[in-house]
């Protein structure tokens, strides 16, 4: 019997989640194409409201739906007050996530891919040994409730990752990188391009004297600002009062240089949809303009708790309610050139990566984390890698004063958009 | 069900076949502030099919229908077509078992309904918020985990394994004015539903924690020497030595194979250091890893020598060393791969006061927050730690990150506590995709000297 019906009968408000994925992988272990990889993954979730009481269940396979629908019935006769209610159908923004060239792509071209992969790394850097796994899956999910809402997705995402190792004596160098995309694009290789230039430029290893001095951050070293105030404009923590910018909208928290948005609506983005996972339109969120805190980001039941709307927000997987979460996620880009940047620095740091991220009480802006790469620029020029420093800081401090914000941007882990940010004085310390 | 698997595996044309099938049922209630966040049951079935082709490679499937056994395994052998290994893979020996064992608890969580479940939950929330009105977040987590896991292979192992886990978390967040700490306690047992009953003290030691970490000043950066509580150690060498040792880095990897070459020194003659799957109880025990070997004591460091490392079938069998059982898989959803089970620094001869007592200036640096680390480099973050001061533990301070190159910091283990301790605690350990993995860790208290501390 049809699930939704069957809990019609006995409870005021009713949703159900089916999801269906086929995941093909194929990964290259040291160089060798090893294992190839189909995933099935087929399940329901459903959420009931029965006398204002939220109760949620989920199973994967051919679990009896009367056992879903009394976990379920269960779960809410025990759970908490549902503030909210399930939305009716609205219009959305017609967002592109299926691609059929991906959806049809055979796996020998994904083994093809994984080989172009290993042509550009190798030839520079023999010894590198890579494990690079290509991914891609094609989803169906559909969510409909007791409003009528009936709607359903389809997703090609497509996801290439590369992990290079490099050994020398007791010099490890390992890169990493990932791009994920719903729309088959050209230029896929652009990011194991960037990779092979990082590589090449890590062979040169030089030192230099910690101590305060300007560090320029690439987009994957921006993650550090990104991760804790990721969690700071989470609505669940804001309503919770953990988010140290909880009470801060309108006023100024950055530097004029920085604009933050969500955007769960451009094409071809590893966290794009027409709708959220409850059925809400996704759109576009400025978080944070020009250094003004603007809006933080919702689902239902979040937004209902503080009064709001929801911004789109919500995600979930399979054997979770949802959550508020990030789309994807954008620093705007600035108006100075790279090269720009560069020269105006006499001597400091580049960094690329970080070690440890997201550890630590991250909510409330601090960061301290050694380097996993970062390079010396030296009057203008990038001269060699630097290792054993580290930083520290908190962003609520770092980002009301930025040197600059580079034109050049560019995705970092699928759902990242950042461009290079010049802070113009922190303190670097060395290892003794 | 063992019929139509064995049958499946008959009919296999891969070299090896390998067929897990996973039935997980979890209760999970989470308090979260004032309100009840989560009380909901989970059901998860699903299979796997792995095949090796061994002059090609792996195939592998994944799949929730289980009614089909012989099409997803001609489906995981097409897959292994795909391939292209220079040379074949062998797998090292291991007797084929077969074995059904049922888990035994005290009392068994199945029994217990979800009302009862809500209430323990709720009352360890109650002790939360009713600690100090500074706590201004909490989160009380009572989550159980019954697995029954069927592994079969065409070598003539069976074997079936029932896997309960029973877990309870504190979380409390304390805020003043924009200074906003966390602390947490966390508690996981294999035995049954009263070994996380009574457990109010814990959760008080959560709240306390995080009300004393708003007066606590943040760490001045620099060098000092540290003395690590048996959780902190413990993470230290699962995270920062425990991945070294898993061989599927160094199989494939001449360079770093020199890095691990056995014999290679790596700390003091009191540095002893193993990995152990068969102790009873344990959060990381498993009596027979996913490809069917069973758990044994693996020595990895012993009097400061490197003497062994952990394997899957795969990696032993290129290592010319003997499968130690450590391939290990999250769930059905993915294919085993070379993990650690129990991991311990062994026990020493020093007493804590002995270990402190001519510290002029150091720190004693108490649980893990987190940590990663990029092979020789790590960085954890303690939960929260106290300087010492002549010999005596003084003021808490906040913000400890401690990070350093493995080799240095392992060579700089100058003391070992006669306090070793198995961690019960709830976490679990996260490689490649694979997260949370439980895992067991111990160590006694340890002294570390010219540790790099972070901070501004």
């Amino acid at each position: 019997m049809d699930i939704l019906k069957l809990l019609k009968q006995q409870a005021e408000q009713v949703e159900v989640l089916n999801l269906q994925d086929e995941k093909t992988t194929v990964e290259y272990e040291a160089n060798q194409l090893k294992t190839c990889t189909v995933a099935e993954t087929k399940g329901t979730a459903v959420r009931v409201i029965r006398k204002g009481q939220l109760g949620f269940a989920a199973s994967t396979g051919d679990t009896v739906m009367e056992k879903l629908a009394a976990n379920a019935l269960e779960s809410a006769s025990y759970g908490d007050a549902a503030p909210f209610s399930f939305p009716g159908s609205q219009p959305a923004p017609n967002v592109c996530t299926f691609d059929q060239t991906i959806a049809d792509m055979p796996i020998a071209r994904l083994v093809e891919i994984g080989k172009e992969i290993l042509d550009l790394i190798l030839p520079v850097e023999p010894e590198a040994r890579c494990n690079i796994a290509l991914e891609r899956s094609i989803v169906s999910a559909s969510i409909c409730n007791d409003k009528g809402l009936d709607v359903s997705f389809k997703n090609s995402p497509l996801s290439l990752s590369v992990e290079i190792n490099r050994v020398e004596g007791d010099d490890v160098l390992i890169l990493y990188d990932q791009v994920g995309t719903t729309i088959w694009e050209k230029d896929y290789l652009e990011f194991a391009r960037r990779l092979v230039e990082k590589l090449i430029r890590a062979r040169t290893i030089t030192s230099i004297k910690s101590g305060k001095m300007p560090v320029l951050f690439a987009p994957s070293g921006t993650l550090a600002f990104g991760l804790p105030l990721s969690e700071g404009l989470n609505g669940k923590a804001v309503y919770k009062g953990t988010s140290p910018i909880a009470a801060k909208i309108g006023e100024r928290l950055f530097d004029e240089k920085i604009t933050v948005m969500d955007d769960g609506t451009i094409d071809g983005k590893f966290a794009s949809a027409c709708y959220d996972d409850e059925g809400v339109p996704r759109r576009r969120n400025i978080l944070v303009e020009k250094g003004v805190l603007k809006s933080f980001i919702y689902d239902l039941k979040t937004a209902a708790q503080s009064g709001v709307e929801s911004t789109g927000n919500a995600s979930r997987g399979l054997f979770n309610p949802p959550s508020p979460s990030l789309t994807n996620f954008i620093i705007e880009p600035g108006e100075t050139a790279l090269k720009d940047m560069l020269a105006g620095i006499d001597e400091g740091i580049l960094v690329e990566d970080l070690l440890g991220l997201g550890q630590g009480n991250i909510i409330s802006g601090a960061f301290s984390n050694p380097l996993a790469l970062a390079f010396k620029i030296e009057k203008g020029e990038i001269v060699g890698r630097v290792k054993d420093l580290s930083i520290a800081g908190n962003i609520y401090e770092l980002l009301k004063n930025v040197g600059a914000v580079s034109k050049e941007a560019h995705w970092v882990y699928s759902t990242f958009y950042a461009p290079y940010v010049l802070i113009p004085e922190m303190n670097v310390a060395g290892r003794s | 069900m063992r019929d139509r698997i064995q049958e499946a595996l008959k009919r296999s044309k891969a070299d090896y076949t390998e067929i897990r099938i996973e039935e997980k049922e979890t209760t999970r209630v989470v308090f979260r502030g004032k309100e009840l966040e989560t009380a909901n049951a989970n059901i998860d079935k699903g299979g796997i099919v792995r095949c090796l082709i061994r002059d090609k490679g792996w195939g592998v499937t994944t799949f929730n229908n289980l009614d089909d056994l012989l099409t997803k395994v001609d489906q995981a052998y097409q897959c292994a077509q795909v391939g292209t290994v220079p040379e074949p893979i062998e797998l090292a020996l291991v007797e084929p078992v077969e074995q059904i064992t049922t888990a035994e608890m005290k009392r068994d969580f199945r029994d217990i309904t979800l009302a009862e479940k809500k209430a323990l939950a709720e009352r360890y929330n109650q002790v939360l918020l009713g600690h100090s009105d500074k706590i201004i977040d909490t989160q009380s987590v009572y989550s159980d985990v019954f697995t029954h896991l069927v592994l079969a292979n065409s070598e003539g192992t069976y074997i079936e394994q029932e896997k309960p886990s029973v877990m309870v978390a504190a979380f409390a967040t304390t805020r003043d004015g924009d200074n906003v700490q966390q602390a947490y306690e966390s508690l996981a047992d294999t035995r049954g539903y009263e070994y996380v009953l009574d457990k109010d003290e814990l959760v008080r030691k959560a709240a306390q924690k995080a009300v004393d970490l708003l007066e606590a000043k943040p760490v001045k950066a620099g060098q000092y020497t540290v003395v690590a509580d048996q959780m902190l150690a413990g993470v230290f060498i699962h995270e920062a030595f425990g991945h070294l040792s898993e061989a599927d880095f160094v199989y494939e990897n001449p360079k770093a194979r020199e890095m691990m070459t056995m014999g290679r020194r790596f700390g003091r003659d009191i540095l002893n250091v193993f990995d152990d799957g068969s102790i009873p109880d344990q959060r990381g025990t498993t009596l027979y890893d996913d490809e069917g070997t069973p758990a044994r004591r693996n020595w990895l460091i012993r009097e400061g020598d490197l003497v062994g490392r952990l394997h899957s079938r795969q990696t032993a069998a290129k290592m010319g060393e003997s499968a130690s059982g450590n391939a290990r898989a999250m769930n059905y959803r993915f294919a085993p791969i070379v993990r650690m089970t129990n991991t311990a620094i062994d026990n020493g001869a020093t007493s804590f006061e002995d270990m402190i007592k001519d510290i002029e200036l150091g720190i004693y640096a108490c649980d893990a927050y987190g940590g990663q680390t990029q092979l020789e480099n790590f960085s954890f973050s303690s939960g929260y730690a106290y300087m010492i001061r002549n010999g005596k533990i003084a003021e808490m301070v906040k913000d400890v990150i401690l990070s350093g190159n493995l080799f240095s910091t392992l060579e700089n283990i100058d003391a070992i506590g006669n306090d070793f301790k198995w961690l019960n605690t709830g976490g679990g350990c996260g490689k490649g995709n694979q997260f949370p993995l439980p895992v067991g860790m111990g160590s006694p208290h340890i002294r570390i000297q010219n540790v790099v501390i972070g901070g501004e």
